[in-house]
């Protein structure tokens, strides 16, 4: 089809024109449409580190890299002769990942939030690839925009199943924010393995998780939320956060207004149900 | 016709159990019959048993699920029957499940048996000789694909295919709701992931969300969808909820998103010498003189749960009841886990893991790091290129190199299909590895300084389909002797493998027996209905875990 095919070189064009040094012109969405479900179960071709210590971060967070000669130096310094063949030591960053948006969508939490939190560095994980490529589009315009500033540099976005990779990017107790805003709801009870929110995978979101830290999550579906309120609070490393300390959450406001959902739930008139919970301290063993 | 051969085996004191096909056999150590459990055929099944007129017209009210498609072409000549100018034909094919896994306690009290495609876990007393009793049947929500047993005995922990972790208790209690196991709390949410209580039927048949609810697109669509599957639903769920939810007792441990392809319990012993821990303050707050003695608690055992995945991880939770607490991950293989194993003698830090990777690694569980790779690719690119000697042992050559590329040059595939691990005399400890498709065992020694050497290779006439110890330099292996190696007699498919000092008979290596058990009597049970492909497909499984690359 002629048709399909120039939409498709137009699409092409336009986001090899936005990969280009220097555009501070925001990318737009309809370039980037995809499927709106990737399974989460299958193969995929996804490309994730085989251990956090392997996890090159230098292209997420230019700014953040830790000098090359003085790293080297270390390293040759280092008298453990037995070294792990292919464990080519990434380069270092001066500070981790601490906060983490899974399935940050088209990305507008992680720009709501890298201003307000700029000393701390910000992920957002999205399963979809040009989802993906666009919010790193995005950023890169922000970036360039606000040179000056050097606002964004904090923020980043790798495509990842979450549902499975998790600890392949964090290490134990390396995250102190998790949001999980509008996930897809898998209506179907057959589909509820799918969901994002699990007591299963909750172990996975407390071990990445430091004590103290707190899952963010929204959504515009009652029976989402009644099942991540249930899941969260029968996982006994997490307690829900009451409401009070929940409103006095800057970040709370931000999830509210500056996702691309809660946006279009907005425009609907939508309701928006948000539930906070804590990761408590695993018990003696 | 198809013999099948023994393709478990488990090794109780002096009693040899092995599984042929959905059948279990033990032997005593001579490799005497002692009994015989047979997978319980329903009758209705029993009528499509092989006999040749069932094969050429299967009922025609048998569900379609019940008959597989055959190509003409691989009918068994046996019959030399033609059904029509089709060019395939349906063909009723063995019903009974294999035997998939087999355990047993270390008390050697109970027997453990996984039969794959029915999903179910069974449980046997052992009278010490040989003798098993069918206790319990339990048919579990997706299939298991390994179990291993808490250090107690008391609890089966079932990793499935799902990527759940179920345990269940070794003998089940008479009403599950009246008497929970008491140690490990089953069906408290507090110590267990049991599934939260789902609403009841009511609820689960009223839509999830209405149009209110819902403002995107696609979830307008999906509710779309939910709302016309509702009638059709609830249906089914009258129907199925009995096999969805297992009415027995049962808990979620834990769960990947990914298929569990092997689980162990491993034990960490602390020596705390804890200053009483009674600080003892008095009631006014003061602190009293320390006269009471320190309170040693000399060791105190944890045990942990090991999970391996297809997805390259191996996670280790803390055991029951706070398993839902993750301490660690081992993280370095490149390719699907597919066996782990603690290993012997008093280190129990050390795990052995191997799967879809040229290298064997060794860690220290706890502290999640990796200790050593072991070159396993090279030795199995030489075992490849050897005419299996069948008789006079060793024939490796030692110069496995590790990198999976051997002379050839050809790139072989390893799929690690077992490991074992024993502490012999001498203070030696011996890995023992098989792989799939492979007609060899491979010997290393975990030395002092935690790495692994391959000792030696020992070439064996067909593939091993299973490995077990039966005494310091005694193994039992069970042989593929019908779709690999030299085919001929495939009587029995046993064989012991005795380590030979070098000294007056001659070279050092290990001597071959086949065995042939008394009583064995040849057909019936052990002969099955499938093409050699078809029990291929049955008996080799490991290397169908590897991700599909666009190089393939
Ligand atoms: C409904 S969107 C919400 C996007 C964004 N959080 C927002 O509020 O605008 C859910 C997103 O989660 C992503 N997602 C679903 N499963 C995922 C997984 N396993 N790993 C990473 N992302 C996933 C989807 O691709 C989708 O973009």
């Amino acid at each position: 089809m002629g048709g399909a095919k120039n939409k498709r070189q137009k699409r092409e064009d336009y986001r090899a024109a936005m990969r280009e040094e220097g555009v501070t012109e925001l990318p737009r969405k309809k370039f980037y449409r995809q499927r709106a479900h990737a399974n989460p179960f299958s193969d995929h071709q996804l490309v994730y580190p085989p251990s956090p210590d392997q996890m090159d971060w230098s292209s997420l967070y230019p700014d953040y890299v830790v000098e090359e000669a003085k790293d080297n130096e270390m390293a040759g310094l280092d008298a453990t002769p037995e070294r792990a063949p292919m464990t080519t030591k990434p380069k270092r960053l001066s500070k981790e990942v601490e906060v983490a948006d899974i399935g940050c969508g088209f990305g507008g939490l992680l720009v709501g939030l890298a201003p307000t939190m700029p000393d701390t560095l910000i992920l957002g994980l999205e399963i979809r690839v040009s989802v993906t490529e666009f919010v790193e589009d995005r950023i890169k315009a922000l970036r360039a925009k606000h040179h000056e500033a050097k606002l964004y540099r904090n923020v980043g976005v790798l495509r990842a199943n979450t549902m499975k990779f998790l600890p392949n990017f964090f290490r134990k107790g390396q995250l102190t924010k998790i949001f999980i805003c509008f996930p897809d709801p898998h209506f179907k009870a057959r589909k509820h393995k799918q969901r994002i929110v699990s007591t299963t995978l909750n172990s996975e979101y407390a071990y990445v998780m430091r004590p103290g830290g707190i899952v963010y999550t929204i959504t515009d579906v009652p029976d989402l939320h009644e099942w991540m309120v249930q899941h969260f609070e029968a996982h006994p490393s997490f307690e829900r956060i009451s409401e009070g300390e929940q409103e006095a959450d800057p970040c709370v406001e931000i999830m509210r207004t500056e996702t691309e959902e809660s946006k279009k739930v907005e425009r609907h008139k939508g309701q928006k149900l948000v539930a906070l919970f804590r990761r408590l301290e695993d018990p003696a063993w | 016709m198809m013999a099948i051969p023994y393709h478990l085996l488990e090794v109780c004191g002096s009693i040899i159990f092995a599984a042929r096909g959905s059948d279990i056999h033990s032997f005593t150590s001579t490799f005497e019959h002692i009994s015989t459990w047979e997978y319980p055929v329903k009758q209705r099944e029993a009528s499509c048993a092989p006999s040749p007129a069932a094969q050429e017209s299967p009922a025609p009210e048998e569900p379609p699920a019940k008959r597989r498609k055959v190509q003409d072409g691989q009918e068994s000549t046996s019959k030399g029957q033609v059904n029509g100018p089709k060019a395939t034909q349906e063909k009723v094919v063995n019903e009974r499940p294999f035997i998939q896994g087999l355990y047993v306690t270390t008390d050697g009290h109970h027997l453990v048996a996984i039969t794959g495609s029915d999903k179910t876990i069974w449980v046997f007393e052992h009278d010490g000789a040989g003798n098993l009793k069918q206790l319990s049947q339990r048919t579990m929500p997706k299939r298991p694909c390994a179990l291993a047993l808490t250090a107690d005995n008391r609890t089966i922990l079932s990793a499935d295919k799902f990527g759940d972790v179920y345990a269940l208790p070794l003998i089940p209690s008479n009403s599950p709701s009246t008497s929970p196991l008491p140690p490990q709390n089953f069906n408290r949410s507090r110590s267990s992931l049991t599934p939260t209580p789902s609403p009841g039927p009511a609820a689960a048949l009223k839509p999830q969300a209405n149009e209110l609810t819902v403002h995107t697109k696609r979830n307008l669509i999906a509710l779309e969808n939910q709302k016309k599957s509702l009638s059709r639903k609830s249906a089914e769920q009258q129907s199925q909820s009995s096999g969805a939810t297992p009415s027995f007792e049962h808990a979620l441990l834990l769960g990947h998103v990914s298929m569990l392809t092997a689980i162990c319990v491993a034990t960490l012993t602390t020596t705390t010498t804890t200053t009483s821990s009674s600080i003892s303050l008095s009631n006014d707050g003061q602190q009293q003189p320390q006269q009471q003695p320190e309170t040693r608690t000399p060791t105190t055992a944890k045990e942990y749960i090991l999970t391996a995945d297809r997805d390259e991880h191996i996670r280790v939770s803390r055991g029951m009841p706070q398993s839902h607490v993750i301490e660690g991950f081992c993280l370095g293989h490149d390719e699907f886990v597919s066996r782990l194993c603690v290993a012997p003698g008093g280190r129990e830090r050390v795990l052995i893991s191997g799967g879809g990777d040229d290298d064997l690694f060794v860690w220290d569980w706890p502290a999640g790091r990796l200790l050593c790779r072991a070159g396993l690719a090279g030795h199995v690119k030489d075992a490849m290129v050897l005419v299996p000697s069948g008789g006079d042992g060793d024939g490796g050559d030692g110069n496995g190199n590790g990198d999976g590329q051997g002379a050839g040059g050809k790139q072989v595939k390893v799929a690690v299909t077992k490991l074992l691990a024993s502490r012999w005399t001498g203070c030696e400890t011996v890995v023992f590895v098989a792989c799939e498709r492979v007609p060899a065992i491979f010997c290393y020694n975990l030395l002092d300084d935690n790495t692994l050497r391959h000792r030696e290779t020992v070439g064996l006439p067909g593939n091993p389909l299973d490995v077990e110890l039966l005494g310091a330099g005694r193994l039992l292996v069970a042989v593929d002797s019908v779709t690999s190696g030299e085919g001929s007699s495939a009587a029995s498919s046993l064989m012991v493998l005795d380590q030979q000092q070098a000294g007056s008979e001659g070279e050092a290596g290990w001597r071959h027996t086949p065995v042939v058990p008394t009583n064995e009597s040849a057909g019936g049970a052990a002969d099955i209905n499938l093409s050699t492909e078809e029990l291929q497909k049955i008996l080799y499984t490991t290397e169908s875990l590897r991700k599909m690359t666009d190089s393939d």
